[in-house]
């Protein structure tokens, strides 16, 4: 869903015995399936506002402007989780960083789900983000510091999975609890409070799970770093590994030297103007607008409410659809220039179909209809072409000394851009309407098609070293 | 004795290596390189004859005069400090400060400023 980004994939080029099976890999399995609680709690405390603000809207008297403050504080809450979280993963480690995680995240469902008015809602909002936030920054390094590099992108891929995973259950679970109970006074506070659930199981999970073994050498703990790689390995390759752990701890602290003073050379200045635009752009698609304000939007269309609760599951499904069949499928079979420039071309058609339906149809059911196809149709597009492969993209565009400066820079405005979106998304309907706001989306998808096809360079097939060596010498193809 | 020189990825940059390698020969010493650049400085600048380079690399997260002041504190022995310097303009400093300016102001060693001919 556009939030996270996954760990690049790096050669060591350090040889290791293979893989073997043994009590070590269900162990492995095991931590996958916890830390991807991070992934799913994300995307359930990101997605469950989609139901739950009809009901609150009316119960804390929102109006436009506050309704969108209700959702876009746990943006800006995430922007500040992703800059703290970065560096709570270096100080005290990933798994007392991902611990306090789910004990706050536990903490801002528990606001939510008991808040008076908005003096308590907004700061709940703002820890459960702060939460979602360094989740985003923790979970994919933990896990692909702990996979072995044969599986250590489909376990990066894991958490983007996990991510839609929890937006559609918590599109799945609100329809379930509006249609038993929408009767019930504050039944927003049940759907919010069913993220207690994965939150508490986050937090006895990761009690009992490891420290990541590079943390640990980057302490200088080499023999805490042994214990854990005998845990999840078997024992001759995990004595193995500690070189290739090695290395990459090194390797990681050499992508934190760059920094704003190295953005005086015209060519770094460029390729991070281009990271920063290219994660500007993802997000004024507006997919989070409508994994936000999903149900409201089909309202809007003409849909009834209780009809349109159940119709926003349908972005949920094709949201998961569109991510699955990308990493199983698409990632690696095409340029990565080309899917994404054919992504943005995708969304910005569907975008102005839209608008010429909301233009041209009369207010109806079919029209309601229509505009649900082309909705869930952006987001199928969005998914497939859109998220995974902008931040392969952005892992891959930045010179290894400046990686950690350059996606940080990026993750920062993807988030301050979505905040400001989400914000302003209510009052721009409210304001110009459905036609409105696609025709927006339209317009800036057009200019971003435009910038990427001049400026975007393919970053697919080719080495870390051999795009450095291009970038430098003022070729940026 | 050193001399050292600050070696950004730049035209700049190559001149102010040069210009060090000269001076080292000058006063029969050698030169200590602290690479500013995110790749590494290009061979082709380190043609030096008989004059040693040592390349101080950048360890972690500081600005470019963090690191050579930095490295001036743990290289005592140099005398020198080479620096290729250009004009900058209002919003470039405001946005990034200028290198040469903080050097200039806070080194304890004499500085010998280079600049690209016009």
């Amino acid at each position: 869903m556009s939030h996270g980004a996954p760990a690049p994939g790096l050669n060591t080029g350090v040889t290791l015995p293979p893989l073997e099976a043994g009590p070590h890999q269900r162990r492995l399995d095991l931590i996958a399936i916890v830390a991807t609680f991070g992934g799913l709690l994300f995307g359930y405390d990101t997605g469950v506002i989609n139901g739950a603000l009809e009901p609150m809207k009316a119960d804390l008297g929102l109006n436009t402007v506050t309704e969108g403050l209700v959702t876009a504080t746990l943006l800006l809450g995430a922007a500040l989780g992703a800059v703290v979280g970065g560096r709570m993963n270096d100080a005290i480690g990933r798994k007392k960083t991902l611990t306090i995680v789910a004990v706050l995240f536990f903490v801002g469902t528990l606001g939510g789900v008991f808040a008076p008015n908005l003096m308590v809602m907004l700061p709940a909002r703002v820890i459960l983000g702060f939460a979602v936030g360094a989740a985003s920054v923790t979970v994919p390094v933990y896990l692909a510091e702990l996979a072995p590099t044969e599986r250590r992108g489909t376990l990066s891929g894991r958490n983007e999975l996990a991510i839609v995973v929890g937006q559609m259950l918590a599109f799945i679970i609100n329809a379930i609890i509006a249609n038993l109970w929408g009767h019930h006074e504050g039944v927003w506070r049940y759907m919010l409070a069913v993220a207690a659930v994965p939150a508490a199981a986050l937090f006895v999970g990761m009690l009992r799970m490891p420290e990541s073994p590079r943390w640990l050498i980057s302490q200088g703990r080499h023999d805490d770093a042994l214990d854990v790689l005998r845990e999840v390995r078997s024992e001759n390759r995990a004595k193995a590994e500690m070189a290739e752990v090695e290395q990459l701890a090194q390797e990681e602290a050499e992508s934190n030297v760059g920094g704003w003073s190295d953005l005086a050379v015209p060519w770094i200045a460029r390729i991070v103007m281009i990271g920063c635009a290219l994660a500007a752009a993802q997000q004024l698609t507006g997919i989070n607008s409508i994994m936000y304000y999903g149900t409201e939007l089909l309202k809007d269309a003409g849909f009834s409410a209780s009809a349109a609760i159940i119709a926003n599951i349908a972005n949920g499904v094709l949201a998961v659809a569109g991510s699955a069949l990308c990493l199983f499928v698409m990632i690696d079979r095409m340029r990565r220039r080309d899917l994404i420039i054919r992504g943005f071309i995708a969304t910005t058609t569907v975008h102005g179909l839209i608008v010429i339906t909301a233009l041209l149809m009369p207010a109806s059911t079919s029209r309601a209809w229509v505009i649900l196809v082309l909705c869930v149709t952006f987001v199928f597009f969005m998914q497939l072409a859109l998220n995974v492969p902008v931040w392969v993209c952005l892992s891959e565009l930045f010179p290894l000394r400046l990686r950690g400066f350059g996606m940080g820079l990026s993750i920062m405005v993807m988030w301050l851009v979505n905040a400001a979106l989400t914000f302003a998304f209510p009052s721009i309907v409210a304001f110009a309407g459905l036609a409105g706001i696609f025709g927006l989306f339209f317009v800036v998808g057009l200019i971003a098609i435009a910038f990427l096809w001049k400026f975007l360079p393919n970053t697919s097939g080719r080495s870390l070293e051999q795009l450095e060596e291009s970038f430098a010498s003022g070729n940026f193809s | 004795m050193s001399v050292m020189v600050a070696v950004p990825d730049s035209a700049e940059g190559a001149l102010a290596l040069t210009s060090a390698i000269a001076e080292a020969r000058l006063l029969g010493t050698d030169v200590l390189a602290v690479n500013l650049g995110l790749r590494p400085i290009s061979p082709e600048h380190l043609m030096s004859g008989e004059t040693r380079i040592t390349i101080l690399e950048r360890t972690h997260h500081e600005s470019h005069a963090e690191v050579v002041l930095h490295a001036l504190a743990e290289h005592p022995e140099t005398e020198r400090l080479v620096i290729g310097v250009k004009r900058r303009s209002k919003v470039g400093k405001a946005l990034i400060g200028s290198v040469s300016q903080t050097l200039l102001l806070e080194a304890d060693v004499p500085i010998l400023a280079v600049k690209l001919p016009h």
